[in-house]
Order: structure tokens, then sequence, then C-alpha cells
């Protein structure tokens, strides 16, 4: 695989943002949300195409377990926090269906 | 007919035979009921019946929960009880607890061969964390059998010839009691005090040592209730001159938080608990060094399994967490620790500029994940009751239960009033600002109202010194 395009590393971490948006903990949505962005921030200027390569194969594998972990911690959602906002809970299932339908670039 | 006139017979006898016990004897327990007065007992009269009764589109009997009003949880600041299990580690172990459970003992099919492969796997993981050899690694039930099965089993191996063991007054309760019992085995134990920062006194360590009968000095890395870090890589390096002292040092609250390298801190063996680096309970893991080799008796005996030092299957999803939960820790360790302290920063620069005589326990170079606060006027457990939207500890979740003071702030010189109302703030991987903010907000409003009910403030703000009270006049 040739080193990804722009195209498909913004895929990928729109991907990333709203697979961990799909938490359903309040505590691992929060983290996983701030890792995803501060990853991607933190090699935002990156030239070396085999490290990008490399990177952005790592993150496709983040994808997937993200995924998983935010459909298992679905699963057994329990009372909210008493710090979460009760007005405007996310949807549960939000990310589940968007990420379904994402898709990678890959 | 003839079964009839039998049972009627037997009956009969029966009730002779109650009866007559029953007018000799006192009442037992139990009166037997005559069979005709056996019935079905209906609800009572206060339950309402249609709790009960199936709905039309049931199809049996179900119970219908009653639904409870909207509770929210309290924050989780209580990371050194344990930590929440990180979801990719439980991604990692799904499959071993589903398609994959192949014994990884079993050398003869390919169940067994993927299952050892996953325990081979998670070991270099483990092992890489702590920068040992995969080979060195033991894999337990968690922190308290490792710390066990060392301290007994070093020990116990040396006992013809060692019978000394050097431990501190500040260790977790599984290190003193294992020493408890091996000064009633005949043991000579020395148990280092602290200083007031709760760091140890090297010199003191090293005066302790008995050359030639000291088998083991078992000193923690980071303590779980105040998060002192002891010079580990000073005291593995000073140890390092007595030949035949083999050094333990208990990492459960270390590992995965603080850079460790077994070679560069000399350490010979050292425990690993796998539900404080965010993965699951009820596995752990031991390192046992090999080169130069360290010995132990071990306690399970068995199948041989883990170089004969602890037999048993081994639980390969769990193992396969804690290797997941290991290289995710090495991976984020820097990140973690930053923000950590970040957090960590804001809850106390929050809490003291707000509230007047906190006093902070233990080093303040300590793990900054783990700050202890003493509240003084105000009685710990009442303010932990008030509390009710934060989940914390006054200190260790095993004597959590007791209202006795802890025994590490007794250590630390800490006078029992002290003792008595500290609180134990845990902070983690997954702790965000919104939560320590939440916090400081209530312990600050908790502190001055409790203080506000409490004469002992009172006089405080008189300027009474309560030191100078005598308080037997009551």
């Amino acid at each position: 695989m040739a080193s990804p395009t722009r195209a498909q590393v913004l895929s990928l971490y729109g991907n990333l943002l709203r697979a961990s948006n799909s938490f359903y903990s309040y505590n691992f949505r929060e983290y996983f949300v701030r890792n995803t962005r501060q990853r991607f921030r933190a090699h935002q200027s990156e030239a070396d195409s085999a490290r990008i390569k490399a990177l952005y194969e790592d993150g496709l594998r983040e994808l997937n377990v993200i995924r998983q972990a935010a459909a298992m911690n679905r699963l057994y959602a329990g009372p909210r926090l008493v710090v979460e906002k009760s007005g405007t809970p996310p949807s549960p299932y939000e990310g589940g269906k968007a990420g379904e339908g994402g898709g990678d670039a890959s | 007919m003839l079964s009839r006139s039998l049972l009627s017979r037997s009956l009969a006898r029966n009730a002779k035979r109650a009866s007559g016990t029953l007018s000799q004897a006192r009442r037992t327990f139990v009166q037997p009921s005559a069979v005709d007065k056996a019935n079905i007992v209906g609800t009572p009269a206060s339950v309402d019946d249609s709790l009960f009764t199936p709905r039309q589109d049931m199809l049996g009997f179900k119970l219908e929960a009653v639904k409870s009003t909207e509770k929210n949880r309290p924050i989780y600041l209580d990371m050194q009880a344990t930590t929440p299990m990180d979801p990719r580690v439980l991604a990692a172990m799904m499959p071993y607890f589903t398609d994959m459970y192949g014994n990884p003992h079993s050398r003869t099919h390919a169940y067994g061969w993927e299952a050892e492969q996953a325990v081979d796997d998670a070991r270099a993981q483990v092992a890489k964390l702590i920068g040992a050899d995969a080979k060195d690694i033991v894999f337990t039930s968690g922190a308290t059998e490792s710390n066990n099965m060392i301290v007994k089993g070093v020990a116990r191996f040396h006992k013809e010839k060692k019978k000394h063991v050097i431990t501190t007054q500040t260790e977790h309760k599984c290190v003193l009691d294992s020493c408890r019992k091996l000064s009633e085995e005949g043991f000579d134990i020395t148990y280092l005090p602290v200083q007031s920062n709760g760091v140890i006194d090297l010199a003191e360590l090293e005066a302790a040592i008995r050359p030639g009968e000291t088998s083991l000095v078992s000193i923690m890395m980071v303590n779980n209730e105040t998060g002192v870090i002891q010079p580990i890589e000073e005291i593995g390096a000073m140890l390092r001159k007595y030949r035949g002292v083999y050094f333990h040092t208990d990492a459960a609250q270390a590992v995965g938080k603080i850079p460790i390298n077994v070679d560069e801190m000399n350490i010979d063996l050292l425990s690993i608990s796998g539900h404080k680096v965010y993965g699951p309970k009820g596995v752990g893991a031991a390192y046992v060094r090999r080169r130069p080799r360290v010995r132990l008796e071990p306690i399970l005996s068995g199948g041989g399994q883990e170089r004969g030092l602890r037999s048993g299957t081994l639980p390969t999803p769990l193992i396969v967490g804690l290797g997941e939960a290991c290289s995710i820790a090495l991976r984020e360790m820097d990140a973690d620790h930053a923000r950590v302290k970040a957090l960590s920063d804001r809850l106390i620069k929050g809490v003291t500029a707000r509230v007047e005589h906190v006093v902070r326990n233990g080093d303040v170079n300590g793990y900054p994940g783990c700050v202890n606060l003493s509240f003084s006027y105000v009685e710990g457990e009442s303010l932990l009751m008030a509390l009710k939207e934060i989940a914390l500890s006054s200190g260790s979740a095993c004597t959590s239960a007791s209202l006795e003071p802890s025994y590490v702030l007794r250590a630390l010189g800490a006078a029992e009033d002290m003792a008595h109302s500290s609180l134990r703030f845990g902070i983690g991987r997954f702790t965000t600002e919104a939560e320590i903010d939440f916090v400081i907000e209530r312990i600050v409003g908790t502190v001055s109202k409790l203080r506000d009910m409490s004469p002992l403030w009172e006089m405080v703000q008189e300027g009474i010194d309560l030191s100078t009270i005598n308080w037997s006049q009551h």
C-alpha cells in the first residue's frame, strides 16, 4: 500500500472521532476523543512518508479496536455520572451506525 | 387398598408419636405440622397483587421492576483501590473468553498452541514494561499472591542459613502480614521506620542489614495511600554491595505509571497487579530474576507450570488482558503522567486556595495520581459520608471498613487527629477536568459546612490553641 492520501487520513480521523464519541461511559468517551485529537495533532506536520504510512496503519487497527470496545461498552450502559449534563446525552447508538456507514479509505 | 391401609396406619403411628413427644418434651425449634394443616399461604393483604399478575401481552409471570428514580453515579476518584478496565483491554480479551478457549499447557493440539502463543505474547508485553526478559515473568492471581509468594518463598528457601527479613512500616498489608507469618515461623523481621515525608532513610536501611543473615529486603515502590515514591534505584545500588541479599519491590501502584527498569534499578523480585494498570482483576505477575538466579520455595505445588513457581492452569483471557494493559501503559505512560500531573495540580491548587488548614500527607514529589490530604478539624469518615457524589476513600480499601486511623499515616508521624481526617484522591487515565472541578466545589462546600458545625473549629477561630486544652475534665 502506498502512502495514504490526505483524504484518507482525514477520513480515518473522522471515523476515529465518531467511534470514540460512541462510547456510552463518560470517562471513556472523553478520553478517546481527547486522545484521538492529541495524536493527530502531534503528527500533523509529519513529512516522512514511511512514517505516515506506519501511523496510518496503526490508526486503522486502532479504529477497529475502538469500534469493538465502544460497541461492548454500549451493551452495558449504566446510570450517568453526576458531572454529565443530563440535558443532552449522546445517543447510545449514533456512533455504531455512523461508523459502519463511513468505511475506511484503505 | 393395601397401600392405603398401610399409609393410614403409619400416619396414625406418626401422629401418636408426635403427640407423645409433645406432651413429654419442651417445644423444639421445628414443630411438625399435621398434614391437613399444610396449605399455600397467600400474599399478605398489604402487598399489591397487580405487581405479580401478568399483563395481557405477557407469556408468563414476570415481576415488573420498579422504575428507580433517575439517579446519577458518583465520580470515581479511588484509582489506588482499582482502576476501570481500559475498553481496549476488554476488546483484546474477548476472543479468549469466547472462541479461543484452549488450555495454554496443552501441547498436543491447535487450541493449546494458540492459547500458549497468546500467553507468550502477553509475557513479552509485561516484561517489556519493566525492562525484563520474558522468561523472568511468572503469572499469578494478583499482587497479593506475588507478594506472598516472594516474601515467604525467598525467606523459606534460605531459612537454613539466613533468618532475617527487612521491610518498612508503610508496606501494603499483604507484605506486612506475610512478614508476621514468617516471624511466627521463627524469622527475625526488621520493620524500618520512614521519615516524616514517607521516604525511608538509606543509612538506616544499610545499618539494618546483617550480612550473611539477611535474605530479603522488601520495599514498595509507590505507596498506595500517600503516593510516596521510594528511592528504588539508590536502594538497589546500595544492596548490590551485599551478596545474598535479595531485593524485592512491590510495584503494584507503580507499574505503568512511572518508568521501571529492573536491570537499572537492580531489582531481583517485583510484584505487578493487573487491575491497577487498567487491566482485569484476578491476575498479576511476579518478576523473578533468573540471572543471577533468585530461588524461592513455591507456595502452590502441582503441575509445575510457570517454572514450577506457581502451578495451576493459566487464565489465558486475563493474561492477555494484563499484557494488553501493559503494552497500552508503556505506549501512553508519558501522556498519562503529564495529564495526571496537571489534574493533580489543579485539584491541590483548587482545594488549598479555598480551604484553610489542609495538609498534604507524604512526599510532595511522590506519584501525582495519589493525593492524600488531611482536613484539620473535620472527621474524615463524616466527610466521606457527606461527599455522596464522589467515590473516595480515606485510605487503603482493605481497611476502609474500620474506623482505625491509617497505619501508613501514623508511620509518617501524623498526629492521630490528622490521620483521622485524611482523604485519598486517586486520579487516573480517564479522569477529566470537569470531574476535578466538580470535586473541588463539593470538597470546599462540605468542609466549610462540617467546620461550621464543629465546636473545635469555633475554638480555633477564637484563637484558642487546641493542644493546650485539658480534655480530661468532661
